[in-house]
């Protein structure tokens, strides 16, 4: 049992810091676009930042990500 | 749509992922690195979608946004088990496979908890955006979760005088891998004004993943181990 209690709380203790360690890097970061590494092809453009139409309310404000692109183009 | 550079990165990760799976097939290796060729052929596969729908749909379209954050989400997911695979084979004698297991599964789920509470924060109305952004989000944490488990268990592996030479170029390509990825990821909000360079370092980065792993499985046999340093004792002449 206890060996179990220890498996997750070491996962746990990973999350933490992995999160820990994300915010720091991503701290003040308001408009910086996603990180992207996996496989090839070029990143897609922030869909908000290019043609029209309403631009669906920021996120950027809450934390880091893109915003898929608005559904009403 | 993609520069030059794009696609001299892109041929040249497509190959390299190729030349690792035919290096491992040839030293019948498949099955014990069995999720890097999970993630190499998922790589490949998402490599091949990717400019199908880029070439087809273009750059700015929705399709492409999608194809291209949800496959970076899967190969995250991909390279995640890469690494529970190398603690594996890094603690295979001490019989902790199914706490790795579970702990794996812990890790996995707690981060995409994680990202949904993050997104849910947002207050997204639609739920097919909330979905993109919690798997945006999710990938995006399995970047950090991975840097710190590859150091975890470079750290592990420095603990037990791990001497596999192989299994030690595997994580420690992975460390840099990671390590890179948060740096640039880093200076690039510190310093935005040269982001020409690092738009740069993530494709150059994805090449030099499957390349350094290719000259890993090319180049080092698989029993070959490092030769620890050896302690002898000194005796002072009084």
């Amino acid at each position: 049992m206890n060996r179990w209690l220890t498996v997750v709380v070491v996962a746990l203790l990973v999350l933490v810091g992995a999160m820990g360690l994300k915010t720091a890097v991503v701290a003040d970061s308001s408009d910086t676009p996603v990180m992207t590494a996996n496989g090839g092809g070029p990143v897609p453009p922030s869909p908000w930042k290019n043609g029209g139409g309403p631009v669906p309310p920021s996120p950027w404000k809450n934390g880091g990500g893109p915003v898929p692109p608005s559904p009403w183009k | 749509m993609p520069g030059t550079v794009d696609y001299i990165f892109s041929v040249a990760t497509f190959a390299a992922e190729v030349a690792v799976l035919l290096c491992l097939a040839r030293q019948r290796s498949l099955s014990r690195y069995f999720f890097v060729v999970l993630y190499m052929l998922a790589s490949l596969i998402v490599h091949v979608g990717r400019y199908t729908v880029l070439f087809s749909l273009g750059l700015k379209s929705p399709e492409y946004f999608y194809f291209y954050y949800y496959s970076d989400a899967l190969l995250s997911i991909c390279l995640f088990f890469v690494l529970m695979g190398l603690y594996t084979q890094a603690f295979s004698d001490m019989g902790v496979k199914k706490y790795l297991r579970v702990g794996a599964l812990v890790l996995l789920g707690g981060t995409a908890w994680f990202s949904y509470g993050i997104v849910e924060q947002m207050a997204i109305k639609e739920s097919h955006l909330m979905l993109t952004r919690v798997v945006v989000e999710m990938s995006q944490n399995l970047y950090f979760v991975g840097l710190v488990l590859t150091y975890l268990l470079w750290g592990a592996m420095l603990k037990v005088r791990e001497n596999r030479l192989r299994l030690i170029q595997i994580v420690l390509v992975l460390g840099i891998y990671f390590s890179v990825f948060a740096a640039n990821y880093a200076f690039r909000n510190l310093d935005p004004q040269f982001s020409l360079i690092w738009r740069y370092v993530p494709p150059l980065m994805g090449a030099v993943l499957p390349v350094a792993w290719y000259m890993t499985f090319w180049k080092i046999p698989e029993d070959a181990r490092l030769a620890t340093a050896r302690v002898a004792p000194v005796h002072h002449r009084q």
